[in-house]
């Protein structure tokens, strides 16, 4: 790890996606109340849109009013009432504005006559797949002079993000197989699948290309926190939510084995229901029963749809609210693009 | 001078070195033959399944197919060839234009229809996975083989379609290559309907359907039409993938209706000022 040079007692606070809250707030500090600067910030679930929300909120609590939704908007006193705030506007979640069913766009299109009619600036949050999707339909980023997206983190800012949230130090352990004890050629059996439903067990000859440990090429051994969290960031594909919810689940405090990182396989296989569903509870990030039956219903069954998507670990339920399981999170994103659901 | 050609012709091919066949050399074609065919099974079986994996690119993934059928095919006839003669090249070349000749004149046919898939597989007017319209026939392909095309009509009949038309008629692909499909959907509405209001309704059923697809370069469109009796309601939209056309178009047309009574949006009616008597002819 590099020196810190402020020392460990005047060790600088972590802001994670400093980057994008000092464009934000560039944009509030330069609005003059003419012309359209509004602003879209854009990301997957559980990217962290509302660590950003938040830290906006805490800068400009004297210019900022904030309007969160939770449920799907059904009326247009949510969007008015927008009209007795502060000059600039954080409206959090706007992906519960449109309902993907016939008629489902009023509110969407009230809101869009309202900020194009309005002197305020508008900060917006959206889920990144209901945006793609409204972009395609009703083309709403020309409403959006500024879109920022929330990236996707590497290993060593999720590192840092992840360890800021706790105080005392981390053991970090390789329980996993030293590859250093391994012959150079070894044998696997490469499971072939025939037609009709068989399958044969071949034996494979396997170079193992990581056979010389690392103390044996002369190199220096890997850091087991940066292995850690190359894993963690590798399973989670740079999704801050994804990460932490798998270090919370992997971290017997105050260890972390690398081999209780779990890493799921990835297969589904849904019927066109069950993906569509699927596709709401993604796009929504997190939605009620009664919205996913306002959407989906009666067309679908919601709740045995619900219930073949909960047993198969892809949807979770906490506290009435249903979303997307966190760690098969990016499965289900390749499969809903895999089947053009999610676009 | 045309006989002089021919009788030298035949004495080429008298002195070809024939082998005496012998239950060996039966066994070899035999085994030429099944193992060609294993392999152009076993080949289609995994490029099929990969394509079914590749989801969207499925279609990529399968046009592969006709070509290798192509080249183990005319690979296990070279095979089979060399094991009766073990000719020389000269002897060889001298052999396949009699082969030829011989083709050309009692199995043209055929042998056109060889020369068609040959020109399918590599020109690809249509490929396996592709919805085609030709010769009358609409339906997916579901193989492209070296005599024929097989395909699979909505009603589930398998129609074999002679490479050869590919030559003679017109072929139309309705989604050249692609997972997505233009799906149009039509809506008849009365002409006293309020237009905008059905417009609006379709547009809805088309953009919020499980099946959709759409993006910059696969828009949607929703077009008026006035008839002197009712109205016409057209949707133009891309299908997420082209096995879903017609529940594409059901699903669409469903909750479309539903949501257009719910409005007092009613069908075409028969026009007032028409006897019933004319009604019924």
């Amino acid at each position: 790890m590099e020196d810190d040079p402020a020392g460990p007692d005047e060790k600088e606070e972590f802001v994670l996606y400093a980057e994008e809250i000092n464009r934000i707030q560039e944009a509030i500090d330069s609005f003059t109340g003419e012309g359209f600067s509004h602003i879209a910030l854009i990301g997957e679930p559980f990217a962290g849109q509302n660590l950003i929300m938040g830290e906006i909120r805490e800068k400009n609590p004297d210019t900022v009013s904030y309007i969160p939704f939770f449920n799907v908007v059904k009326g247009k006193e949510a969007i008015t009432s927008t009209y007795g705030t502060k000059e600039i506007v954080l409206m959090d979640r706007c992906h519960f504005l449109a309902l993907r069913r016939i008629g489902g766009f009023a509110m969407l299109d009230a809101f869009l006559d309202m900020i194009s009619m309005s002197d305020k600036m508008f900060i917006t949050s959206w889920n990144s797949f209901t945006w793609s999707y409204l972009q395609a339909v009703k083309g709403i980023d020309k409403f959006f002079p500024v879109v920022i997206e929330v990236p996707k983190l590497d290993s060593k800012t999720l590192m840092e993000a992840v360890l800021s949230h706790y105080e005392g130090d981390i053991t970090f352990i390789d329980d996993t197989e030293q590859p250093g004890e391994q012959p150079l050629v070894t044998t696997k059996t490469v499971r072939l699948n025939l037609p009709f439903g068989h399958s044969l067990d071949i034996p494979w000859p396997w170079l193992n290309m990581t056979s010389r440990s690392p103390e044996k090429q002369g190199e220096a051994m890997p850091d087991i926190q940066k292995v850690v969290f190359d894993k963690i960031t590798r399973i989670a594909e740079g999704n801050y939510g994804v990460g932490l919810r798998i270090w919370e689940q992997s971290l017997d405090y105050p260890e972390i084995k690398l081999s209780k990182i779990p890493e799921p396989p990835c297969a589904i296989d849904l019927d066109i229901n069950e993906a569509f569903l699927l596709n709401i509870v993604l796009s929504m990030e997190s939605i009620s029963f009664t919205d996913l039956a306002e959407i989906a219903s009666p067309e679908i069954d919601i709740e045995q749809t619900l219930y073949r998507l909960t047993s198969r670990g892809l949807v979770e339920q906490e506290k009435g609210y249903y979303r997307v399981n966190p760690e098969t999170i990016n499965c289900v994103i390749s499969y809903l693009k895999r089947i053009r659901m999610v676009w | 001078m045309v006989l002089t050609t021919l009788n030298e012709t035949e004495g080429i091919v008298a002195e070809l070195p024939f082998r005496e066949f012998d239950p060996g050399m039966i066994l070899q074609i035999v085994y030429i033959i099944v193992l060609a065919y294993i392999l152009v099974m076993v080949l289609s079986f995994v490029f099929r399944k990969i394509g079914d994996m590749a989801g969207s690119h499925r279609i990529t993934a399968t046009m592969l197919i006709p070509l290798l059928k192509i080249v183990i095919y005319a690979s296990a006839i070279y095979f089979i060839v060399a094991t009766v003669l073990q000719p020389s090249l000269s002897q060889l070349i001298a052999f396949s234009g009699l082969f030829g000749a011989a083709l050309g004149f009692g199995l043209k046919d055929i042998f056109a229809d060889i020369i068609g898939g040959i020109v399918i597989a590599f020109e690809r007017p249509y490929q396996i996975g592709d919805k085609i319209s030709v010769l009358g026939t609409y339906g997916e392909v579901k193989d492209i083989g070296l005599r024929s095309t097989r395909v699979i009509t909505p009603d589930d009949s398998s129609v074999s379609i002679p490479n050869f038309s590919v030559f003679n008629e017109a072929t139309a692909s309705a989604n050249a290559g692609k997972t997505e499909m233009m799906v149009v959907i039509d809506l008849f509405v009365d002409a006293e309907s309020d237009a905008g209001a059905a417009m609006d309704i379709l547009r809805d059923a088309v953009v919020t359907s499980k099946y959709v697809y759409i993006s910059p370069s696969r828009p949607y469109t929703i077009l008026l039409e006035d008839f002197p009796f009712y109205k016409r309601i057209r949707a133009k939209a891309y299908v997420n993938d082209l096995r879903s056309e017609f529940e594409f178009r059901s699903e669409v047309t469903r909750r479309a209706w539903i949501a257009l009574q719910r409005e007092g949006i009613q069908p075409p009616r028969f026009p007032a000022h028409i006897p019933e008597a004319s009604h019924n002819k």
